[in-house]
């Protein structure tokens, strides 16, 4: 069974019924593991040993007669800044392998493995996660399921290839700047980026811990909105979760469109898409009814002040290790690092100050309008290796060119749902939309993503695990 | 700042804070930098007064309803 097709629901609903068992779809998920991953490069660790305890553990809950949660038997993997009970926590680096074995799961490792999903392991992604490509020095770059010669995107790179390879119907991954948004875009999946301080970051190697936010991939919408709903749960030890009550979004996804105002953003967004992620935006707006071109208000500034934070944070964080051991660090990320540990601190400070104007701007946005369209990357995945990118007459370096679209977004801390569809004139390559909602109104984007699933306008694809060189 | 400054700035920077830096690594962080540094002007421009403060300021405790705080009478 290639794990693409997999729903989420109905495997549950089959397992609980007895039709499968945890023990076989988990065979059938390291089958697909074992057959795809020497070309894909999505796991840096396996935890096989652990997903047969809990998938048997399921089928034994299940033989007793016990009501099983909404994940059994659902195999799935994290990104490997997670941590996970027994294995050192790499965060896409080798400096943190002399680093001890995490002692306990992460909050949302632990949050899966109460809803029944099976963990099967770990997933490659950009050192400390700066970067938008998974190009990882150390772990090999991450290839893109759907054109092995071109990248997964990052820093969730392993999340969105593993989902795209059909090995694991579900991934975790973490979004600072785009990280979850960008590989769903260039892989074809399935991925949201909650508000931010939605989920609880706790147990899991920070990036920024003012921008960092965690979610879920996955190969179908109805899958996504599952998982997400079994991730929440208030937790006041991560200082950074400020959601006090779990609010489903399962519920509400069959609610339709009805009486939403739909825009479709211009400006900033759309001279920074490609004709083809255009092409895909009008396809969702239309299906959607949206008319109106809307302003993002400063998003050129949002941008550069999340830049300015990211790299100070990231910097900062990293500074004994970048005194000490800088050459053990990935090549292509560690002069940013140490670029932004040196930044003047007035730059920092300034850019902490744009954000809060920023977030009533953002705010007062969302008085007029319930959902806000746009690409969720510029350009459909370039080849690894690429330095360069021309986007509408202007040359941009390519790796962090893939967060133009998204960076605004996070900075504000908005809820997205990246819908994977399709463009005619991309070699079958994909390009994400983002729908996103005002801070707390995940319901509204899940609702809009719906209605374009099921319009069959945005869906995944399996893939072909060919190489092309163009 | 020129470029020259920009590498004179990363070198003094770096030794203050105990960062080793050759010539060559040098250079390409005063090269980020040089980019960082055209980013932070839009900041420049933003139309910020005195009371806009930071997006989020330290908190000591979190708040306390009245309702809690009539329980401690």
């Amino acid at each position: 069974m290639n794990t693409i097709v997999l729903d989420t629901a109905a495997t549950a609903a089959q397992l609980a019924a007895g039709h499968i068992s945890a023990r076989e779809l988990l065979q059938n998920c390291t089958a697909q593991i074992e057959a795809t991953d020497a070309r894909v490069n999505a796991f840096t660790e396996k935890t096989l040993g652990r997903a047969l305890a809990e998938a048997d553990a399921i089928d034994a809950r299940r033989t007793r007669g016990e009501t099983l949660g909404p994940l059994a038997g659902v195999p799935y993997a994290v990104k490997n800044l997670f941590d996970i009970e027994g294995v050192v926590t790499l965060a896409g680096s080798t400096v943190n392998r002399s680093h001890a074995a995490a002692t306990a799961d992460a909050f949302l490792v632990s949050q899966m493995a109460a809803a029944g999903a099976v963990l099967v392991g770990a997933l490659n992604m950009d050192e400390y996660a700066y970067g938008f490509t998974t190009e990882n020095t150390h772990y090999g770059a991450a290839h893109n399921p759907h054109d092995l010669s071109r990248i997964a995107g990052g820093s969730s790179g392993g999340s969105g290839a593993a989902v795209a390879a059909g090995q694991v119907p579900i991934t975790l991954g973490s979004d600072t700047n785009g990280s979850i948004r960008v590989p769903a875009s260039l892989c074809g999946v399935w991925g949201l980026k909650p508000t931010f301080g939605r989920l609880s970051r706790r147990g899991t190697y920070p990036f920024v811990y003012s921008i960092d936010h965690l979610g879920p991939m996955a190969s179908t919408l109805g899958g996504l909105a599952l998982t997400y709903d079994a991730l929440q749960s208030p937790d006041p030890l991560d200082a950074g979760c400020h959601a006090l009550e779990v609010q489903p979004v399962m519920p509400f996804m069959n609610s339709g469109i009805e009486g939403l105002r739909i825009g479709v953003l211009g400006g900033y967004f759309s001279d920074h898409a490609s004709p083809a992620a255009r092409e895909m935006v009008a396809l969702a707006a239309k299906t959607l009814g949206a008319m109106d071109e809307v302003t993002w208000p400063d998003a050129a500034l949002g941008r550069a002040a999340a830049f300015i934070i990211t790299a100070s944070e990231g910097g900062s964080l990293h500074l004994n290790d970048l005194r000490t051991r800088a050459d053990e660090f990935e090549p292509l990320s560690v002069d940013r690092f140490i670029a932004g540990a040196l930044q003047p601190a007035d730059w920092t400070i300034k850019a902490h100050r744009v954000r809060r104007m920023y977030r009533g701007k953002i705010n007062a946005l969302f008085k007029d309008w319930d959902i806000l369209l746009t690409a969720a990357t510029p350009v459909s995945a370039p080849l690894i290796g690429t330095e360069w990118l021309d986007l509408n007459g202007t040359r941009h370096p390519a790796r962090a060119a893939m967060g133009l679209l998204t960076q605004p977004i996070s900075f504000a801390g908005c809820p997205v749902v990246a819908a994977p569809m399709w463009p005619a004139n991309t070699n079958g390559m994909p390009i994400g939309v983002q729908i996103i909602a005002a801070p707390w109104r995940e319901d509204l984007a899940f609702r809009a993503a719906q209605v374009l699933s099921r319009a069959g306008v945005a869906h995944t694809k399996p893939a072909l695990f060919q190489t092309s060189t163009k | 700042m020129s470029d020259e400054s920009t590498l004179n700035y990363v070198n003094s920077a770096a030794a203050v804070l105990g960062i080793p830096m050759d010539a060559a690594r040098a250079g390409r962080v005063a090269s980020h930098l040089q980019r960082t540094r055209a980013i932070a002007a839009l900041l420049d421009g933003a139309d910020l007064s005195v009371a806009d403060e930071l997006a989020e300021i330290y908190c000591p405790l979190a708040f306390k309803s009245n309702e809690y705080m009539r329980e401690q009478l």
